[in-house]
């Protein structure tokens, strides 16, 4: 057993990311690839051996941290994923050097993959599109933003996204860019849509079936412009699609505080009223026209594709960790 | 001096049934109505009368021309008037006569809204979960009748903003000791598949059956349907409107910005930022399952049948707002 001790570096990130002082799938992906670079980095130990424990339970208390972020176990998993190959070492530096270069590749992708994204989606926005987008996605920010800046002509509808109103930050944004941005009710959604040429939202969370979990009331939007034959694109990096969901896990649907709908006040008057807030839904696959990544835009129902070639890795661990017992290993 | 204080009065009682402050279509109405027998009853001579009463009609029209039931009932009193005037009846028995028709028109109305809720009561079994949207007199009287009855509901409100009247009917929900779920308007789609039914109201309800109603309520009707969850209306045929094709609205009332954004948020955001705040949508009657009136029960494509019932024929002879106006006001020159 380890007895190093958790660098307060580190335990500053795990609970920044728990207090959502740290948020956004991308922005929590990298703090735990960084803090996981600051463990190794300030490991005193020699052994590499307790040096793979020690990194162990650093990553398990990155994880236990928001159960739901599905980016946030991909990231350490990614960093974490020559473990198997550390064990085989005996010199403690090249262990250390191992995970440190890992995180950072991880930092780095990640930062390129939000513009690649835009890069990417870009392509399929045309000049003088009406874009409707849902709460704050930086990926679905980056594909509006590619396109403008290309000189096509957008104008972007901003839902302003109850109970949070991320939508406002999204407006802000955009209209520093110069951007037209018009924001509305969640509930004008279907009467809107009629006016709109393209859905652009980003995404929490991808199922193996295509499926999108993303901030409550995309799949309503999506639905709505399934009927009027809009075209939904969704957003995302690769280390959104979840890994475990290719064994069959659900992805939990997080519900938040009711405070954040209504004030203490109301709950006192009003005893009998229960207050649900769920922060996410799901979005079938039926009505995602593509799923933008920085590797290229697939079909939501090809999301397996993606989980396959970049998790593979992840999905193994995940088939050892539920039924396969260690003995079967060599099947 | 006088009259412009009355013309005032018109401006305000406008003003308030212009979405927002008053919450109900039908509460709206009443509004209109209750002042508009106050102005009767202070008029100094018939073309003073006519001229209020006609003025108090056109603003509050112009101030919620969704509204179906405040043009059904404006006409029925501007048709009464027109006769009258026609007798050259003095101004004393106009006073008689007019609020006479007025307080028929209100009592009507609530027995509309009585009658639709009693019969939309028994589609309402016990063990029923309702979502519902925004404030509507007759589903709350709906539930009042299944509670009555001994049925166990449940109801889920949408917060329904602009306005958020669901945090209201929340309150009276709970008052009235029904299991009340308060959601925001984008988790519709979330809890439609756990509820049994969908209920609404209506601020009118088109020839073709489309249903008009507070924002939001189209997108609920849709997800109900894409769920497979029976969507009723409960309306009046009071609400029927004989007019427009309203399916398709050119102009869709909208709210001020201040319902949307306190006044400091626009500065954080940005000065370019627009805003659109529908206050009402359009609910194809696909969607719909039955619309349910105080004539009975019908499909939203049957709304032809009834009306050519009620009004005896097809499209309803019925002279115009303004052409009627126009007619008062030739006739006290």
């Amino acid at each position: 057993m380890t007895t190093h001790t958790v660098p307060l570096e580190v335990i500053k990130i795990a609970e920044d990311i728990k207090n959502m002082k740290i948020r956004g799938a991308g922005r929590i992906a990298r703090a735990a690839a960084k803090a996981l670079k600051i463990a190794a980095e300030e490991y005193k130990g020699q052994e590499v051996k307790e040096f793979i424990e020690y990194m162990k339970s650093i990553a398990q208390l990155l994880v236990s941290t928001r159960p739901t972020a599905v980016s946030l176990p991909n990231a350490v998993a990614y960093v974490t994923s020559k473990l198997d190959k550390i064990s085989k070492l005996t010199d403690i530096s090249e262990a250390k050097r191992l995970i440190i270069n890992k995180a950072e590749e991880f930092i780095e992708y990640s930062l390129k993959a939000t513009d690649k994204i835009g890069e990417i989606g870009s392509r399929r926005i045309e000049d003088g599109d009406v874009i409707l987008t849902h709460c704050n996605s930086s990926a679905a920010i980056s594909v509006i933003v590619h396109a403008f800046k290309q000189g096509k002509k957008v104008k972007v509808y901003a839902t302003e996204t109850r109970p949070k109103f991320q939508g406002h930050i999204t407006a802000r944004t955009l209209l520093k860019e110069g951007i037209n941005v018009t924001l509305i009710p969640d509930s004008a959604v279907r009467l809107v849509m009629k006016y709109v040429d393209k859905v652009v939202v980003g995404a929490d969370t991808i199922a193996a079936n295509g499926a999108v979990i993303n901030k409550v009331g995309t799949s309503q939007i999506a639905l709505a412009a399934h009927e009027a034959r809009v075209r939904v694109f969704v957003a995302a990096e690769t280390y959104k699609f979840s890994p475990a969901t290719v064994v069959g896990e659900l992805v939990t649907i997080e519900e938040r505080s009711p405070l954040e709908v209504v004030d203490e006040r109301f709950f006192k008057e009003n005893k009998g009223v229960t207050v649900r807030n769920p922060a996410f839904d799901v979005t079938p696959p039926e009505y995602i026209d593509a799923i933008i990544t920085e590797i290229g835009v697939i079909p939501p129902q090809a999301a397996i594709l993606i989980l396959k070639d970049m998790f593979g890795w992840a999905i193994k661990d995940y088939y050892h960790y539920i039924t396969i017992g260690s003995e079967m290993e060599e099947y | 001096m006088y009259h412009n204080k009355i013309m005032k009065l018109i401006d305000d009682v406008a003003l308030k049934i212009g979405y927002g402050e008053i919450m109900g279509s039908t509460e709206s109405v009443e509004f209109m109505l209750d002042n508009m027998k106050y102005i009767i009853s202070v008029a100094n001579n018939v073309k003073d009368l006519a001229q209020y009463v006609t003025t108090l009609v056109s603003k509050s029209i112009k101030a919620r021309p969704t509204s179906a039931m405040l043009i059904n009932s404006s006409r029925q009193i501007l048709i009464k008037l027109d006769e009258l005037l026609d007798k050259e009846t003095p101004l004393d028995k106009l006073k008689r006569e007019l609020p006479k028709l007025i307080d028929d028109i209100s009592v009507k109305a609530k027995m509309a809204i009585d009658q639709a809720a009693r019969i939309a009561s028994h589609r309402i079994v016990d063990g029923d979960h309702i979502m519902t949207i925004s404030y509507s007199r007759s589903v709350l009287r709906t539930l009042d009748y299944a509670i009555m009855d001994g049925k166990k509901i449940k109801v889920t409100i949408l917060e329904s903003r602009p306005g958020g009247e669901g945090i209201i009917v929340a309150k009276i929900l709970d008052k009235k000791g029904i299991p009340t779920t308060l959601i925001v308007d984008s988790a519709a789609r979330f809890f439609v598949k756990n509820v049994t039914k969908v209920l609404m109201g209506a601020e009118a309800v088109a020839a073709n059956g489309a249903v008009i109603n507070k924002v939001g309520s189209s997108i609920l009707a849709l997800n109900a349907h894409e769920a497979r969850v029976r969507v009723f209306v409960v309306a009046g045929i009071n609400k029927f409107s004989l007019e427009t094709v309203f399916g398709e609205l050119v102009d869709i009332p909208t709210a001020k910005e201040e319902t949307l954004l306190p006044p400091d948020k626009r500065k954080e955001i940005g000065d370019n930022l627009k805003v659109f705040i529908p206050l009402v949508d359009v609910t194809p009657p696909e969607y719909i399952d039955a619309i349910i009136t105080d004539k009975g029960v019908i499909a939203p494509q049957a709304v032809p049948f009834l009306l050519k019932e009620v009004y005896g024929a097809l499209p309803p002879k019925l002279p115009e707002i303004k052409d009627l106006i126009a007619k008062i006001l030739s006739k006290v020159q």
